[in-house]
């Protein structure tokens, strides 16, 4: 046992590492915590690296892993770097659901009967609410795709991020993703975090680290307490989120995570004299 | 204004908070917050050099202001010009090592002059402190005082480097002090 999976165990530190693949993104979605959109900085993660980390994080005793970004898709590596990435640990990833058609849909053959799913983004039963947030034909673009990726025996979670959805809302849109194939069990609906975007739109709710879990996320710029850390604020990164610029090796940003996470942070008692 | 973001209370790391639990930690660990892990290896030294040690603060501002001015930052030497009148030198002397007056006129005392010539070659030498400079100073505070010496100088020379070269702003309220106690 090694003191990351002492605090996974113990559920102070999340199992689940995430990588933030890229920044940037098809969509420019009203609430995006990461301020993506086709023409932002791409901030992309070396996939070697995704790969060296994966097999730290299973060392170090995490149990799964998550990729998301921006729009994963984006970046043509991607489902290569899925499957290898699956076979080393569970995985999710998060993706807006819109890039699945032609050769990119034929290249998601090579995540048949691995333990990976995709998690898509469909926030209304209401293609005019859903485009209104998520842009020009979002809902059928979504709904065209998840029923292929279904078919490919990917399985396909589904995630609604609204400020509040009405309970009729909810029951056409749970009975819409029966009908492509995914259960209930795999459909998470989940509040807006005033963070990025949303932040700047006025939408959401204020949370910090005291409120939201640890799960380790690396990106392009550094490790941080969750994946709703490294979001970008008027174009700039949020900061207040980061563990450590150091990501490799990644035991130096996890076992500060749980220092952190179980408040024995070696700077919690600082005091210094450097004015 | 800095080169690079100088982070605040609002948007410090994780890592980097307790620094800023009283206030403005200062330029360097604001700079330093970027890299919160460095700065969290980085803060105990630099807090235990400049902090009470066996060395009394007289004798460490003498050896840091020097440093600072032959370094020529100038972000250190207006913050230690400060802290040089608090420990208890005279502005005539302050002016003297930060190059604006006679040393030899400035400073009387045999041992600071010594110390001073020390810290001349320890700043700028490419070579050995010569004997003649370095005994004096290991006979007065020993082997253990000139380590600490020389990690005081050799440390100040790194901080020099990092705030010239990221620009960190000087303090306007410490340069109106200056001005006032006759050093600027």
């Amino acid at each position: 046992m090694t003191a990351v999976s002492d605090a996974i165990a113990s559920g102070a530190v999340g199992e689940r590492v995430w990588f933030y693949a890229n920044y940037h993104c098809n969509l420019t979605c009203s609430y995006c915590l990461t301020g993506s959109g086709p023409a932002v900085a791409r901030r992309l993660l070396d996939p070697a690296l995704m790969v060296e980390l994966a097999f730290q994080a299973r060392e170090l005793g995490f149990r799964s892993l998550g990729v998301t970004g921006g729009e994963p898709f984006m970046v043509s590596h991607m489902p290569d770097t899925l499957a290898t990435l699956a076979n080393i640990l569970p995985l999710v990833v998060l993706s807006n659901g819109t890039l699945f058609s032609g050769p990119r849909l034929e290249r998601m053959e090579h995540l048949r009967g691995l333990p990976i799913s995709i998690q898509i983004s469909l926030d209304s039963p209401d293609p005019d609410e859903n485009d209104s947030m998520r842009g020009p034909e979002n809902f059928a673009k979504v709904v065209k795709a998840i029923p292929k990726l279904v078919d490919k025996g990917i399985k396909v979670r589904i995630a609604t991020t609204q400020e509040e959805i009405g309970e009729e809302a909810l029951e056409r849109l749970c009975k819409l993703h029966r009908e492509l194939g995914v259960p209930d069990e795999d459909h998470v609906v989940r509040p807006v975090i005033s963070r990025g975007r949303a932040l700047t739109a006025g939408m959401g709710l204020s949370a910090g680290v005291e409120n939201i879990p640890c799960e380790l996320t690396i990106s392009a710029d550094g490790a941080f307490w969750s994946p709703f850390g490294p979001t970008v604020t008027n174009g700039d990164l949020d900061l207040d989120l980061l563990i450590s610029r150091t990501v490799n090796p990644l035991s130096i940003a996890a076992n500060a995570a749980v220092g952190l996470a179980t408040g024995t942070s070696a700077g919690a008692d600082a005091t210094l004299g450097i004015r | 204004m800095a080169v690079v973001k100088l982070l605040e209370t609002h948007n410090a790391p994780l890592l980097a908070r307790p620094f800023f639990q009283d206030g403005d930690p200062g330029p360097i660990v604001r700079a330093l917050a970027q890299t919160p892990e460095l700065l969290q290896a980085a803060a105990p030294l630099l807090g235990t050099i400049f902090g009470p040690t066996s060395l009394d603060p007289r004798t460490k501002e003498v050896v840091v202001l020097r440093t600072s001015a032959l370094a020529g930052c100038s972000f250190c030497t207006t913050g230690h010009s400060a802290a040089a009148l608090d420990a208890g030198l005279r502005p005539a002397q302050v002016r003297a090592l930060r190059g604006d007056g006679d040393l030899e006129t400035a400073f009387e005392d045999d041992r600071d002059r010594e110390l001073i010539r020390w810290v001349d070659e320890m700043a700028v030498g490419r070579s050995g402190i010569p004997e003649a400079v370095q005994s004096p100073i290991q006979g007065r505070f020993g082997d253990a005082g000139l380590v600490e010496l020389a990690l005081l100088s050799g440390v100040t020379l790194l901080l020099n480097r990092f705030s010239t070269a990221l620009e960190l702003p000087v303090s306007e309220d410490t340069v109106a002090r200056l001005e006032i106690e006759g050093v600027l």
